[in-house]
Formats: C-alpha cells, sequence, structure tokens
C-alpha cells in the first residue's frame, strides 16, 4: 500500500523539476535564436573576431542548458510509469526538446562552413567579406543571450566541445533520445491553434516590411509579363527563351 | 523532430550544383571596393542603408570582369538574382535583373543557397509564424495555404514554431532600425527563392534526389575499372548513325511539330499549368465529339500519330467501315491487346485471333503474304506475347502505304477537318487568375474512363461480330 502513495514531498519535488524543464525549453528558445540572429552577420561586413568570440560564448551556453535539461527529461521520463498527469505536459516538453535540438544543430552545421569559408585571420579576407547593409555588429543580441540563466545552479562540470565535436554530440544526443525514450511524435497536440500567435502583446508601432519600403518603390508601369520584354512571353518565371 | 519517411530507394543526395560556388566567387570578386561594383545609399523614412546598388551597374561590372555582351550579362546577373546572392529591394517577388536603376543588395552568406540542404520546411514556418506575430494579416494567399498545410503536417511540433518564432521576433528587436530592416529583406528574398510564390519558378528547382553523393569521390577499385571498361566496350560496339543524316532527321521531325509544341507555340485557349484553366485538356479529351484543328492536323503528320490518338483511331474506324475492310485495323488491335494484356490469357486470345482472321475461310481474313503467314500460324500452336509481331508488322505497313493515304483524301477526314475547332486564346487578368487558381477541381477518376471505354469496346464487340446472313434475312422476310 504504502508504495503506491506518493509523499507530497515527492509530489512537489517533480513539480518543481518540470518547472525547471519549462523554464529551460524558454530559456533555450531564447539563445537558439540569439544565436541565429548573431549568425547571420557571419560572412558580411560587420563579420569580427568579437562576433565569433560571441557566438562561441552563446554556444557554450546553450550547450549548458541543453545538458542539463536532457539529464532531467530523462530522469522524469524514465522513473514513472504511474503518474499519469503530468506525462502529456512531460512527453510534449521531450518532443519540444527534440525540435530545439536538431533547429539548433542545424545552425551549428551552418555556422561551421561560414566560418571555415571566412576566415578572418590575414588582412586580406577582410575584403572578401560581403556587403550586406548591416551596419550593427549583433553586440546587443549577444547581450540579450547573455542575460539568459540556467534555472538550476551550474555546478556540473565546464566541458566546452568546439563546433564540429558538438554537432556530433547532438547527433549522439538525438539517436540515444529517440531510442532510450518510447514517445510517438505524433502523439503529441500542441496547445495553440494556427493563427492563434497573431494577436498577442505585439506594439502597433511596427509596420510591416512593405509599408516601410513603399517609399523607395518607382512607379514602374503595370506589365502583366514580369518575364521579358518580348510582347508574346507570358511567362511568369525567370528563365525565358525568348529574347 | 522531423518524422522522416524512409519510403524510398535511398535516394538523399541533392543534385551537383557546381554552378553556386562559380557564382560564391564571383560574388565575393564583386565585393572588392576598388574594383568591385561601386555601391550607395538607400534612403528611407527612417532611416537610411548602405551598400546599395543599381541594376545597371551590376551590368556593366560583369561586363567588364567576364568580357561578355550586355545581353549575356543580363542574363548571368538574372542568374545571380534567381539563385539568390543579389536580392532586389522594389518588386521583391519578380527575381530578375533589370538593365536600369533599380535597387539591389547582396545577400548575407548565412541566406545563401546551399547544395547539401534543404531550405526546411520548420524554418518556413517559423518565418511565416513571426511575420504572423508581427503584424495579422499579412501574408499572401499562397503564404496562408503554405501555413494552413505546415500546420496540418508538423502540427507536433507546433508549440515549438510559435515559442521559437516569438524569441526570435524579440531578439531581432534589439538591433537598431535600420538592421532590422536589412535582416527582414534578407529573410524575406531567401523564402521568395525556397518557396517560390506562385506561377514563378525557382532556381532551385532540381527534380529527383540521387542515390550517390555527386561530391564524394569514388573509390577507383577493381570493380570501378571493370566498369569503365565494359562500358567503353558497349559503347564502341554501338551502331552508329551519320551526323548528316540525324541532324536532317531532328530538323525534318522540328518542321513538323513546331506548331504544337507547347514550349514554342502558344497552347490554345491556355496553358493550363500557367493559368489553372483546364478548358485545354477538356477539349482535348480521348472520347470528346469534336477534336481540335491542332490535334486533326496532327493526325496527317504520319500514321502512328493517327493510331496512337484514340479520338483519330474512332475516326479511322469509320473511314474502314465505309469502305469494308476493318479487318486489318480490327486485327491490329487485336495483336495489341495480346501483347499488352495478361499472361493467363494469351492462349484463349491466341485461339480467337486464329479463327477470326487467319484460318482459311475465316470470317474477317487479314491478306498477308505466305511466308509471315505460315510463320504466324506455326507460332501460334505455342503462343506467346510477341508471336503476332510480324504479322502486326506487316499489316501496319500495309495500312500506313495504302489506306492511310486514302483516308487522308477521303471526304471523312476532310469533314472533321472542317468540323474541328479551334479555340481563341484566353486572356486573364491576375485577379481572374487567382480566381481561376482557387476553383481548381480534380479531373474525372480515370477509372471512370477506363469504365467507359471498356462499355464502348463491348458494344463495339457486339456490333462488329460475324453477321449471322441467316438471322439477317430471317428478319427482312419477317417484316414483310
Amino acid at each position: 500500500m504504502n508504495r503506491w502513495r506518493r509523499s507530497v514531498g515527492e509530489i512537489q519535488a517533480r513539480r518543481r523539476q518540470v518547472s525547471e524543464c519549462e523554464q529551460a525549453q524558454s530559456a533555450l528558445s531564447k539563445v537558439t535564436a540569439c544565436y541565429q540572429q548573431m549568425a547571420t552577420c557571419l560572412g558580411s561586413n560587420t563579420d569580427g573576431s568579437s562576433l565569433r568570440e560571441e557566438l562561441e560564448e552563446t554556444r557554450a551556453l546553450a550547450h549548458r542548458i541543453c545538458t542539463g535539461m536532457h539529464r532531467r527529461l530523462l530522469a522524469l521520463l524514465v522513473e514513472t510509469e504511474q503518474v499519469q498527469e503530468d506525462r502529456e505536459q512531460v512527453e510534449r516538453m521531450w518532443v519540444l526538446f527534440l525540435c530545439a535540438l536538431e533547429n539548433f544543430q542545424q545552425d551549428l552545421r551552418k555556422v561551421s562552413i561560414l566560418q571555415e569559408t571566412f576566415p578572418l585571420g590575414q588582412r586580406k579576407d577582410r575584403r572578401a567579406l560581403v556587403n550586406s547593409g548591416a551596419t550593427g555588429g549583433g553586440s546587443e543580441v549577444a547581450g540579450r543571450a547573455a542575460t539568459v540563466q540556467t534555472p538550476w545552479v551550474t555546478t556540473e562540470g565546464e566541458r566546452r566541445p568546439d563546433l564540429k565535436s558538438h554537432v556530433q554530440e547532438i547527433d549522439r544526443l538525438l539517436q540515444e533520445m529517440l531510442q532510450r525514450v518510447n514517445v510517438p511524435l505524433w502523439s503529441v497536440e500542441p496547445t495553440q491553434n494556427a493563427w492563434a500567435e497573431g494577436c498577442g502583446d505585439t506594439q502597433d508601432e511596427d509596420d510591416t516590411l512593405e509599408e516601410i519600403m513603399e517609399v523607395e518603390v518607382v512607379s514602374q508601369d503595370n506589365r502583366a509579363s514580369g518575364c521579358c520584354n518580348h510582347s508574346n512571353c507570358k511567362l511568369g518565371c525567370i528563365f525565358c527563351l525568348l529574347n | 523532430m522531423t518524422i522522416k519517411f524512409i519510403r524510398d530507394h535511398g535516394q538523399h543526395y541533392r543534385p551537383r550544383m557546381a554552378c553556386l560556388t562559380k557564382v560564391e566567387a564571383m560574388v565575393l570578386q564583386m565585393q572588392d571596393s576598388k574594383s568591385g561594383v561601386k555601391s550607395s545609399e538607400q534612403k528611407l523614412n527612417i532611416t537610411s542603408i548602405p551598400h546599395v546598388v543599381a541594376g545597371q551597374d551590376i551590368i556593366t561590372w560583369i561586363v567588364n570582369h567576364m568580357k561578355v555582351d550586355a545581353q549575356e550579362a543580363r542574363a548571368i546577373g538574372t542568374m545571380l538574382v534567381a539563385y539568390g546572392f543579389i536580392y532586389p529591394l522594389q518588386d521583391h517577388k519578380k527575381l530578375i535583373l533589370k538593365p536600369d536603376g533599380s535597387l539591389y543588395r547582396f545577400q548575407t552568406p548565412y541566406f545563401w543557397p546551399v547544395q547539401k540542404w534543404k531550405a526546411d520546411d520548420t524554418d518556413y514556418a517559423i518565418y511565416l509564424a513571426k511575420r504572423n506575430i508581427r503584424k495579422k494579416g499579412t501574408l499572401d494567399v499562397y503564404e496562408q495555404e503554405y501555413y494552413k498545410n505546415l500546420h496540418k503536417w508538423l502540427n507536433h511540433k507546433w508549440d515549438f514554431i510559435v515559442m521559437q518564432a516569438k524569441e526570435q521576433y524579440r531578439a531581432g528587436k534589439e538591433r537598431n532600425k535600420a538592421d532590422r530592416v536589412v535582416f527582414d529583406c534578407q529573410e524575406r528574398a531567401y523564402w521568395i527563392v525556397h518557396r517560390p510564390p506562385p506561377r514563378t519558378h525557382s532556381a532551385m528547382d532540381y527534380g529527383v534526389d540521387r542515390l550517390i553523393d555527386p561530391n564524394a569521390e569514388e573509390d577507383k577499385t577493381f570493380d570501378y575499372y571493370r566498369r569503365i571498361i565494359i562500358f567503353t566496350q558497349q559503347a564502341i560496339m554501338r551502331p552508329k548513325v551519320k551526323s548528316t543524316v540525324s541532324l536532317g532527321a531532328i530538323l525534318k521531325h522540328m518542321t513538323t511539330y513546331k506548331d504544337h509544341d507547347p514550349f514554342l507555340a502558344p497552347c490554345l485557349p491556355s496553358n493550363p499549368w500557367q493559368t489553372d484553366d483546364s478548358t485545354y485538356w477538356d477539349l482535348n479529351m480521348r472520347n470528346v465529339e469534336i477534336p481540335t484543328k491542332m490535334r486533326v492536323e496532327r493526325w496527317s503528320f504520319s500514321f502512328f500519330e493517327l493510331l496512337n490518338d484514340p479520338r483519330g483511331r474512332t475516326d479511322f474506324k469509320v473511314f474502314l467501315k465505309k469502305e469494308f475492310s476493318g479487318e486489318n485495323l480490327a486485327f491490329w488491335e487485336a495483336a495489341e491487346e495480346m501483347k499488352w494484356g495478361t499472361a493467363s490469357s494469351i492462349s484463349e486470345k491466341a485461339e480467337t485471333i486464329f479463327k477470326t482472321f487467319l484460318a482459311p475461310g475465316a470470317p474477317r481474313w487479314i491478306n498477308i503474304d505466305g511466308r509471315t503467314m505460315g510463320l504466324t500460324v506455326k507460332g501460334l500452336e505455342h503462343p506467346h506475347r510477341y508471336v503476332l509481331d510480324a504479322a502486326q508488322t506487316h499489316i501496319f505497313m500495309l495500312m500506313k502505304k495504302d489506306t492511310f493515304y486514302r483516308y487522308l483524301k477521303s471526304p471523312v477526314y476532310k469533314d472533321i477537318q472542317k468540323k474541328a475547332l479551334s479555340p481563341a486564346a484566353h486572356n486573364f487578368t491576375p485577379s481572374q487568375l487567382e480566381q481561376n487558381a482557387r476553383n481548381r477541381k480534380p479531373g474525372i477518376h480515370p477509372i471512370i474512363t477506363w469504365q467507359q471505354e471498356e462499355e464502348e469496346r463491348a458494344k463495339a464487340a457486339a456490333a462488329a461480330g460475324p453477321i449471322d446472313i441467316k438471322k439477317l434475312m430471317a428478319s427482312k422476310l419477317d417484316r414483310k
């Protein structure tokens, strides 16, 4: 009889762990979003060694969050089979964590390729950077990323992998996660409906890109076909055989 | 996590896109401050953004750098824009290079097209959700369609998508105003290339995936060399045709079919793939009453065309019925049926064909030469799929050399030429095009067409059976 009755303390501990994981999930989201913003500056005229350092820092932070969350989620999913009430929630978090890891891994791959293509070691490399029109270096975004904290105390060992081994580590992590816990991916229901994110806490002073760029539009004569000047060309596509 | 379906034959690699590395090198050369393309500033309401180039400048640079003429430079420039290395600032949905003062900017390397990876659906969903968060109701019709479908397919990830979109939106807001505009332009340009709007074509379209990684070097083992040797030996042994002969054949084909090619001549009334209007297909169905003029003209090109078109074949049958020489075509069709039919029905089909067409004194005896007849009859003792091939070819040549030309001069053909339709070309406005796209409906199900054809075939078979003279006379006497 005592086996089935869980103490209040246990339930509270579990709830605390679940909320920790939720916080970690949003923290991970934040960090990966900042990482992506900074990665778009790579190879452009705003690229620099400071940007790359900031990328490394953000990546290390993400790595810490990932490893911690992986361990905790695994513990939560593996331990109990009886308690069903938060099983759904934990499964959803599991699937979302997998998605976030995959997304982050894709960004990491891109960053590693870009860093190889645009090395900053020598002076002449700076001339090969693409003039993309940006002026800021992404340091504000890095600042935002740095404000994110892991919801648990980081007493775990600071083992920072480098970029390539990080990618492979995530690979292994994903494989392991898929094999160890049997959560069918399609059984997760989202908590939000489609289009629900549109009505929310957005400030209305944000115009769409089209409205901002309207100033520059020179009125062009309205032609039905935009492909080339040939009158018979009704193709709206780019490559046209008639020229 | 992406749900991966592995129901393929191992084709996981995108084909080689060597042009991308070459274009990248060219774009990097354009960046040089001394010898590259000169850039200016774009002035907007709120701020001004550097590194803007005019289309004309790009073209002049390409002309000087690659030593080509202006038209070719324009084509190369359009290729740069189509792949997404440069994006237009005005009229952003049309990815062409205009040789005037229209403004372009270079795309940041993060958004360059890559051979190895596809543009992910998850990322596109995040992008659309971000646009939605920024201001509700700004998605185009085709983007809304995508959104709906992605919501269905990526339903298990939807929370992640929304969360990530919100975070990316907030992270983007940290940057200064000009950079935010630049980033939005870049992202929008990236997705126009990889998820093109309707009636446009993405330059990254490549067809089927490949089985082998095209960038991986093959190990030169014993097997590899053996394969190469066999390949070259077979290439030497192949029969060759003189180039004058083959070129002459191509020329003849081109001049005959020039007006019938849907790429070279406008498809009347309109190409359904472009305008979403299926009148062209309705007018050219298999069993339509009145065919189009182009179709009728096509029948006169060769006997093969006439037979292959089901409407043409029925017309030919009508002609043959008038001439009472339908047995040739009937034999040809029966032989086709045996060739393409089931293996179990071969022996019974062989029997019926022999009784109807080949036996001496058969009701529909065909007139082939003695040698072929002997071979065929002997082959029919142990029938296989291709036993009637020799006879069928002989009959085909007979019909082609004799009956076909008589058909083309006959009143039947002239009649149908007069009756044939020539539809006028459609001229749709863009709003009508959108409406057409919305009103697309599925065509007639192939099973229904097949059933209709089976019924017609049964009726024709019953009508074409050997006429029993006694019954005919009896019915005539009765009426008296």
